[in-house]
């Protein structure tokens, strides 16, 4: 399946000459994807619709929006109760020191395009600014 | 006309040969084995050597629930039961297998024959209140479903001895705990009959049949 996506993206890039923004965009929400799989499926779901009141949807969420704070909660995790899609949740996320910001780019990039309204990547850059903002708080 | 005839034989051949396979499969031969340690001891019998397998039993238990009370191996008197190991903070296979375990208590829900264990392996931070939450926020409700806490040697040695569960401490684990993502098939007799990986759909499923056909056991 993966391999099968990276195929075609890579057939992609050969037969259409794409800008670098397309390729990056491609490349960010393909990785996303399998960061996704990997660390924030357990509990959001793969399909990013949450899990009952214990773990909040993504999809339709306002704060994937906020770049700057999914940079945050993946880094340092969050706690306190929030209100997403109407329903409220109430039980910390734990942190996930292990992702670098490239990585953290690619899953914000995934999970904007795939339920937010984006159609283009995030930089590495807006990251970048946003932890440093993010520690001093 | 010949060779269509072949052709029917063979065709009606095969039929009987599907039919035998099915009905082979009815006889009774799918028993759940069961599964552990045993032992034997020899013993006479009217002047008879005759050796009698020991199963390995879950030994009585008695540990707190997510409304407070004490529960002993008295509720799963006379019931099928299935169990299982997490704790509520548990970032990695937990949050998998309460997803898989939902589609078990759906299947089973109002049955009195099937009851699910969930122990947690952090006692100090799940206690009951917090079990409650947990449980309440699942979306489960009921007695059906029961998340326990009590010491956590208690809940390490049953893990480990009784239910072949690895349960332990581990700084190193993401999220601090070590443990399996095994659901645990329990019959009447407290024998363990299944092992199921928890953490995929397959063995989710296989559970599901398997307590159906332990359910069958019982009704003969
Ligand atoms: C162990 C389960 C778990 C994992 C793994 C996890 N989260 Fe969360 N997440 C939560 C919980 C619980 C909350 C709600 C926190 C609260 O109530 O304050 C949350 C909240 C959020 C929120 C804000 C609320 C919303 O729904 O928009 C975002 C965004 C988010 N998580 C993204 C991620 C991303 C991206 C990953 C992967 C890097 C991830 N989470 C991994 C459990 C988890």
């Amino acid at each position: 399946m993966i391999k099968k996506l990276i195929f075609a993206l890579s057939a992609l890039t050969i037969f259409s000459c794409q800008s670098e923004q397309e390729l990056k965009t491609e490349q960010y929400f393909a990785e996303g994807y399998q960061i996704y799989t990997m660390n924030c499926a357990n509990c959001h779901q793969a399909d990013g619709k949450g899990m009952a009141n214990l773990y909040p949807p993504l999809d339709g969420s306002k704060i994937i929006r906020d770049k700057a704070a999914m940079a945050c909660i993946m880094r340092y995790g969050m706690k306190g109760t929030i209100t997403v899609n109407g329903k409220p949740f109430n039980r910390p996320m734990p942190a996930n020191a292990k992702l670098q910001e490239l990585e953290i780019a690619e899953v914000i990039t995934y999970v904007n395009m795939k339920w937010g309204k984006d159609s283009t990547y995030t930089p590495i850059a807006t990251v970048t600014a946003a932890l440093t903002a993010c520690k001093e708080h | 006309m010949r060779s269509f005839l072949n052709i029917g034989y063979n065709k009606l051949f095969a039929f009987f040969v599907v039919l035998g396979l099915l009905s082979a499969c009815d006889g009774g031969n799918k028993k759940l084995p069961i599964l552990g340690e045993r032992d034997w001891v020899t013993k006479t019998v009217d002047g008879k050597e005759v050796t009698d397998t020991i199963y390995n039993v879950i030994p009585p238990f008695s540990f707190t629930n997510q409304y407070g009370d004490t529960v002993t191996e008295k509720i799963v008197e006379n019931k099928i039961y299935v169990t299982d190991f997490f704790f509520t903070t548990c970032p990695t296979i937990c949050p998998v297998m309460k997803r898989q375990m939902v589609k078990v208590f759906k299947e089973f829900k109002d049955n009195p024959d099937v009851m699910i264990l969930s122990h947690t392996i952090d006692p100090e931070h799940d206690t009951p209140q917090v079990l409650n939450k947990f449980a309440k926020d699942l979306g489960v409700e009921g007695k059906q479903w029961q998340f326990l806490t009590g010491p956590k040697e208690k809940i390490y040695e049953i893990g480990q001895k009784s239910y072949l569960s690895a349960a332990q401490e581990d700084k190193t684990a993401e999220g601090g705990f070590l443990h399996s993502g095994a659901f645990i098939l329990i019959d009447k007799e407290k024998h363990i009959r299944g092992m199921y990986d928890g953490t995929t759909e397959e063995g989710t499923q296989k559970l599901i049949q398997g307590i159906k056909s332990l359910l069958e056991e019982y009704k003969k």
